[in-house]
């Protein structure tokens, strides 16, 4: 058995790791570079052709150190680095289309969280009579699924013909994106932690029963959670187990509490204050899908991708995560800086 | 017809008979149970449904607290009334090896209320025996205990055991007989006896009158001269007076049906002398069990 100390130390040796991997990398190509030069004035021509080409491939990897692999260091390592995700989805403006539309994005998600190594399971849904749904929601579990996939929340507009429309007219709907951090321990049912207190949750459960008991044997496993400081809800109906219904209500209730909380640690610090990408409002339009245009555009990072089959059906969904991670990392860099000024 | 038509409109029907958001979810819950290559078509369960068959017995299982359990017609399905207060009652006491506790549960029918606490208290803990008149839940209570990894047999009295056991025991609550496998003293017994008077029975959903067995359900046999429901309380109440049945600082833990808690209260209070009770609510505001205790 590890003991706690053992357990924060080969944390810290895990954080330490990116750090020595750079500096090795850094010190093994300058090292590489001097021994290089001389051959570079060898009197074979052959070796001085192959003396200049590993000159130039070294100098391209100690650039990309100075530009790009050492500020990156700067950055503090994310305290959210462990949790899991919540994906909460609701279909917005333009009925059965953002019904249908609502699909195709769980299912870049779900393939997504599928290629990275994550377990998903879709805790919540309803499902409309055209074969979409009104809302869902998508548990990932996998370590770093909560800071891999964040910036998803938003608006996502779609603008295409739909399926059912006959007379070929463009239509725009939305999906709003909600993603909640979800921690290892988010499972318990109650107990109090640092999120709430126990006394604050109003449990009930749904309709009336009549006599109840041994008169009715109608399944009744619908459960809702009032949570009176903050006045947050979650219902939960799709299993046919109440226990399972309540544990993953507290589950939902848990990442929302979460979800407050992380964001009120960042407006109490000042330096993310010139963050765009953190403070976005949810509910604003973050990305756009144009079928005519076959064009992906995210309007926070003006990115736009050329292929929407690549980001539905294929991996493009990572270039824009990739883009906005950087993008993020570039901003806290900048602090990091400012604040040394 | 196609398949997907019938399914479609095998649908259309469970929405006009129990409204679209429960037939939606049960309609999810049917695909979910379907096994490719198994005999049970979806078009089957539907018509099954339709004709108001429970679905617990058409999916031939039900959740109990985290248990999923065995549900096979006639015997009586597992309620989440009953669910909920066994989990009440789980959390009220911590019975340890070194303190084990013996229940008894009359009318045991699935077994869930014995399996449910021998599932929720540690190993070696609770020995519980679960009385039944009827073989089909005997059976039943079996299969579930095998169901939930719970051992079924007398375990050697010489060793302490590392395991909680279940013992469905096949008799009469009213035959003397039965303390030849039940050993008294008991810390806990607990029942859902049948409990619906006559003239509620008869108005009963088709889905309980027509599928559950009426011998779990009718709270008075057809002879008797009262017909409130509470027959069994009262053979009940004659149990627990005999010498040695109940330990000091025992619990007796009955669930009864609308409006009969204050009469099994009385009941439990002037025939069987115990003083000390108390009423549980269930989640839906309906007082559902009488709790006493030595």
């Amino acid at each position: 058995m590890s003991s706690p100390e053992d357990i924060a130390r080969a944390r810290q040796l895990k954080e330490l790791e990116p750090l020595h991997e750079a500096w090795s990398n850094w010190t093994h190509a300058r090292q590489s570079l001097e021994e290089t030069l001389p051959l570079m004035q060898d009197p074979d021509p052959t070796m001085r052709t192959l003396a200049s080409e590993e000159f130039t491939s070294l100098a391209h990897t100690l650039s990309t150190h100075i530009s790009t692999t050492f500020p990156s260091l700067l950055v503090p390592p994310s305290s959210t680095r462990d949790l899991h995700a919540l994906l909460e989805l609701k279909a917005g403006v333009g009925g059965s289309e953002a019904a249908l539309f609502l699909l195709d994005l769980l299912r870049v998600y779900v393939r997504y969280a599928g290629s990275v190594g994550w377990r998903t399971s879709i805790i919540q849904s309803s499902e409309t009579e055209s074969g979409g749904m009104r809302d869902a929601i998508l548990e990932i579990k996998g370590e770093g699924a909560y800071d891999a996939l964040r910036w998803e929340s938003g608006v996502h507009r779609v603008q295409r013909v739909p399926a059912t429309e006959s007379s070929g007219r463009t239509h725009t709907s939305t999906v709003a994106v909600i993603v909640l951090p979800l921690s290892e321990d988010a499972e318990n049912i109650g107990g109090n932690d640092e999120l709430f207190k126990m006394e604050d949750v109003k449990i009930e459960v749904m309709r009336a029963r009549g006599a109840g008991g041994q008169h009715v044997n109608k399944t009744e496993s619908a459960v809702r959670l009032t949570h009176t400081p903050t006045g947050i809800t979650v219902s939960m109906q799709d299993e046919r187990s109440q226990h399972q219904n309540k544990r993953r209500a507290f589950q939902v209730l848990r990442a929302r509490l979460m979800d407050v909380k992380l964001s009120r640690d960042i407006a109490n610090r000042r330096a993310t204050r010139r963050n765009l990408v953190r403070t976005a409002d949810r509910s604003e339009k973050i990305r756009t899908y144009n079928y005519a245009q076959d064009r992906v555009t995210d309007h926070r990072i003006g990115l736009s991708l050329m292929n929407l089959t690549s980001f539905l059906e294929g991996d493009g969904v990572q270039d824009f995560l990739d883009a906005l991670r950087r993008n993020w990392q570039e901003e806290i860099m900048e602090d990091v800086v400012g604040e040394s000024e | 017809m196609r398949t997907s038509d019938s399914v479609k409109h095998l649908f259309a029907r469970l929405v006009s008979s129990l409204g679209r958001a429960t037939a939606t979810r049960e309609f999810k819950w049917m695909k979910q149970a379907l096994i490719p290559s198994h005999s049970l078509t979806l078009p089957a369960m539907l018509q099954r449904r339709l004709s108001g068959e429970p679905l617990q017995y058409i999916l031939g299982t039900t959740p109990f607290g985290p248990l999923d359990l065995l549900t096979r017609p006639p015997t009586l399905i597992p309620r989440p009334e009953t669910e909920h207060w066994t989990l009440r009652l789980a959390d009220m006491l911590s019975p340890t090896p070194h303190r084990p506790l013996t229940v008894l549960d009359l009318c045991t029918g699935t077994g869930c209320i014995p399996l449910l606490l021998c599932h929720l208290w540690p190993p070696g803990s609770t020995r519980a025996y679960g009385l039944d008149i009827s073989k089909d839940a005997i059976r039943l209570a079996m299969d579930n205990a095998a169901r939930c990894n719970i051992p079924s047999s007398q375990p050697s009295s010489l060793t302490p055991y590392s395991q909680n056991v279940f013992i469905p025991v096949l008799g009469d609550l009213r035959d003397p007989a039965i303390f030849k496998y039940l050993l008294p003293p008991f810390d806990i017994i607990t029942a859902n006896p049948p409990y619906i008077p006559k003239r509620e029975y008869d108005e009963l959903p088709i889905s309980v009158k027509d599928y559950e067995d009426p011998a779990a359900l009718l709270g008075d046999p057809p002879d008797s001269e009262e017909q409130d429901g509470l027959t069994y309380y009262r053979l009940i109440s004659q149990l627990l007076r005999q010498k040695g049945m109940l330990r000091d600082g025992s619990i007796v833990a009955l669930e009864v049906g609308r409006a009969q808690a204050d009469a099994v209260e009385g009941i439990l209070q002037q025939s069987a002398g115990l003083r000390n009770t108390q009423v549980w609510k269930d989640p839906w505001d309906v007082k559902r069990v009488v709790l006493a205790r030595t």
